[in-house]
């Protein structure tokens, strides 16, 4: 189970219902939250996404819950800052446009980044070379400058995944790990689940958050109203000796030539550097790592950091994959949705900045199902957002 | 095991079922599903039962403009702001930017193009996005096409299997209805067939279907030969053959199937 599925158990745990985690394997985080850049948005990036999509407003409003949640649960969460270098007038014009945006999102009085008049603190800032220098000393001297934003932080979302796990468990909440689920059967609203290891498990509501197998879930039930296409992610890992010269997230927008690559490199929250990602659609049983999407990462950190040994500091490269919407145009959307023909069901499927948008991921699906006829009453018990109960894994 | 660089007749049908799928629980409209070459040329197409005919060639020309603009008719719409409709001159029309198209992407280059058209620009963009998550799905999609589209694939299955045990170079296979010659499938072998196959395989299944006849019949039998020029899709040459269906929705009906074949 991924992250954004115990976020939403852990959500559902605060209400008057019983909830069961159904997970293929034994224990929580080993897909797509193992593998990823391990960043949370938390300044301006968040608000410089497409506003209107689901994407932009689960990421923003998970902005204020992420130190809560960081608080509650006890896990690391370290604001670490991101740089986007500016190389040429055209970097420069398309971060104009990203200002802007975040700058008037922050306007809004409802917005995280509400500024109040008189107290002028941008979510996001220029910085000019001399400045770039004394926050990155070794960064790479096309950098004319950056675009700052101070707010970007770092975590471990397996941790954050086993602590929310932990707390849901804690809460009442039940995990059947080691049961993959192979049919589903609707009876009017009953669904039954069955899985490979024979456990039945019946249900009136189901919160359909597999991850990358999302769609062959749904499909059990023809409930696909979404399409996705894996996406795999090649990251590379370099060592501590490389990780203590980098203190910032640092990454530029690719060419057309670096198409799809995202290239960028920060440190993570254990000291080491982190450099990505290699993109390619390919099948999900394709979980080999291509010595061509290593050079790519070294050569992406070289890139970034000239100055820098990376390929003598390879600690490890490894694979993970995104659900990806609308892969014909790249307008990569959320879907947490109830489809038209098949109540009491909801799909869930996150991919890039998932990471960031699920604390509220569990509020938005509680409101759907609210919405769908669930009647929710906060438990008798009471809940306790800082309770923990170990022996998740099986 | 990484993704084909290729789309074969195989992976197009898979594409398609995956499409008919989507299409049905999302209970849209039946319509037309095209999967094309990196040319743009068809691999395979199918209209569901009930499916207006003349999406079938919209479909068509959608997987066309998606495959050879090399983008998604989304995006063509975007960047035309709206007014892409005036490319049309070009082409014979041909360019067509509908929601309803997006092309095939593998290893970073595309390799072909999918079409739907029946439904809304939404659901046929949706459709068609549907066909491209099926290209990158190892597990099988159950077909669950409606009777006289199943019986058809039977047909045709039944003519690849004959080309193969016989040894004959890859054909086109071709089925229209019989009301207006109008294709209901048309599949494009592996193996390196000649694009041309498609046209010539579809005109002589329109023929046989005209007159009833095969279509090298149609001189001696019906008497019609007015040569070239009075209809562009009568072709008198061997290799369109009637031949009637008693599908289970009690209606009898008379498509005709087009082989183009060689012998070596």
């Amino acid at each position: 189970m991924a992250l954004l599925g115990v976020s939403v158990a852990r959500e559902l745990s605060q209400y008057n219902v019983s909830i069961a985690v159904i997970d293929r394997h034994n224990d929580v985080g080993l897909e797509s939250t193992t593998t990823n850049h391990n960043l949370v948005c938390q300044g301006g990036d968040s608000l410089t996404f497409r506003p209107g999509t689901l994407h932009a407003e689960l990421n923003v409003k998970s902005i204020p819950l992420w130190p809560k949640l960081a608080d509650e649960l006890g896990f690391p969460l370290r604001r670490i800052g991101g740089l986007w270098l500016i190389r040429d007038k055209a970097d420069f014009r398309r971060y104009l446009r990203l200002y802007s945006r975040a700058f008037k999102s922050s306007l809004e009085p409802n917005a995280p980044y509400y500024i109040p008049e008189g107290s002028f603190q941008p979510p996001l800032e220029f910085v000019d070379r001399k400045r770039l220098l004394d926050m990155e000393p070794y960064i790479t001297p096309s950098a004319l400058g950056a675009l700052h934003d101070p707010n970007l932080c770092i975590t471990d979302p397996v941790k954050v995944a086993k602590a929310l796990a932990e707390n849901a468990r804690a809460n009442g909440v039940e995990f059947l790990l080691n049961q993959e689920v192979v049919r589903i059967e609707r009876q009017g609203i009953t669904y039954s689940i069955y899985t490979r290891q024979g456990l039945v498990i019946k249900s009136t509501f189901v919160v359909n958050a597999a991850g990358i197998e999302v769609d062959r879930i749904a499909e059990m039930v023809g409930a696909r109203n979404f399409s996705i296409v894996p996406l795999k992610g090649t990251l590379t890992d370099f060592d501590e000796e490389v990780g203590r010269l980098i203190s910032h997230e640092v990454h530029v927008l690719p060419r057309i030539e670096d198409m799809p690559h995202v290239k960028a490199v920060l440190p993570n929250i254990y000291g080491l550097a982190r450099s990505g990602i290699y993109l390619e659609l390919t099948y999900r049983s394709d979980r080999v790592v291509r010595e061509e999407a290593v050079n790519h990462n070294i050569k992406v950190a070289k890139e970034l950091f000239p100055e820098i040994p990376f390929e003598k500091h390879v600690v490890k490269s490894f694979i993970g994959f995104m659900a990806y919407t609308n892969a014909d145009t790249g307008w990569h959307d959320f879907v947490v949705d109830i489809p038209d023909y098949v109540p009491n069901w909801v799909n869930i499927v996150l991919g890039p900045a998932g990471v960031s948008a699920s604390p509220m991921l569990g509020k938005k699906v509680v409101e759907l199902l609210m919405q769908s006829g669930l009647r929710l009453e906060p438990k008798r018990g009471g809940f306790d957002p800082r309770a923990r109960r170990g022996g998740v894994q099986s | 095991m990484s993704a084909p660089r290729t789309i074969t007749l195989d992976v197009a049908r898979k594409m398609i079922d995956a499409m008919i799928r989507y299409a049905r629980d999302n209970r849209v409209l039946p319509g037309s599903f095209a999967v094309v070459d990196e040319g743009g040329h068809v691999i395979a197409a199918e209209r569901r039962d009930n499916g207006l005919p003349a999406t079938f060639d919209i479909a068509i020309d959608k997987a066309w403009t998606a495959a050879t603009m090399k983008t998604s008719a989304r995006v063509l719409e975007v960047i035309t702001r709206g007014q892409g409709w005036r490319l049309n001159v070009k082409y014979g029309g041909r360019l067509t930017i509908i929601p309803g198209s997006v092309p095939v992407v593998s290893g970073n280059k595309v390799i072909g193009g999918i079409g739907h058209s029946g439904g809304s620009a939404e659901e046929d963009e949706a459709i068609a996005q549907a066909g491209l998550s099926a290209f990158y799905r190892e597990d099988h999609i159950d077909f669950t096409g409606e009777d006289m589209l199943r019986s058809l694939r039977r047909i045709a299955d039944a003519a690849i299997s004959h080309v193969i045990e016989k040894k004959l170079r890859p054909v086109a296979i071709t089925i229209v209805d019989e009301w207006g010659g109008w294709p209901v499938l048309i599949y494009r072998m592996d193996g390196g067939g000649p694009y041309g196959y498609i046209e010539a395989s579809r005109d002589r299944a329109w023929t046989a279907a005209a007159f009833r006849v095969p279509s090298d019949a149609v001189v001696n039998e019906v008497g019609i030969n007015y040569g070239v020029g009075w209809n562009e899709r009568l072709t008198v040459t061997a290799g369109g053959v009637p031949f009637r269906l008693q599908a289970q929705c009690s209606q009898w009906v008379l498509p005709v199937i087009g082989l183009r074949m060689i012998r070596k």
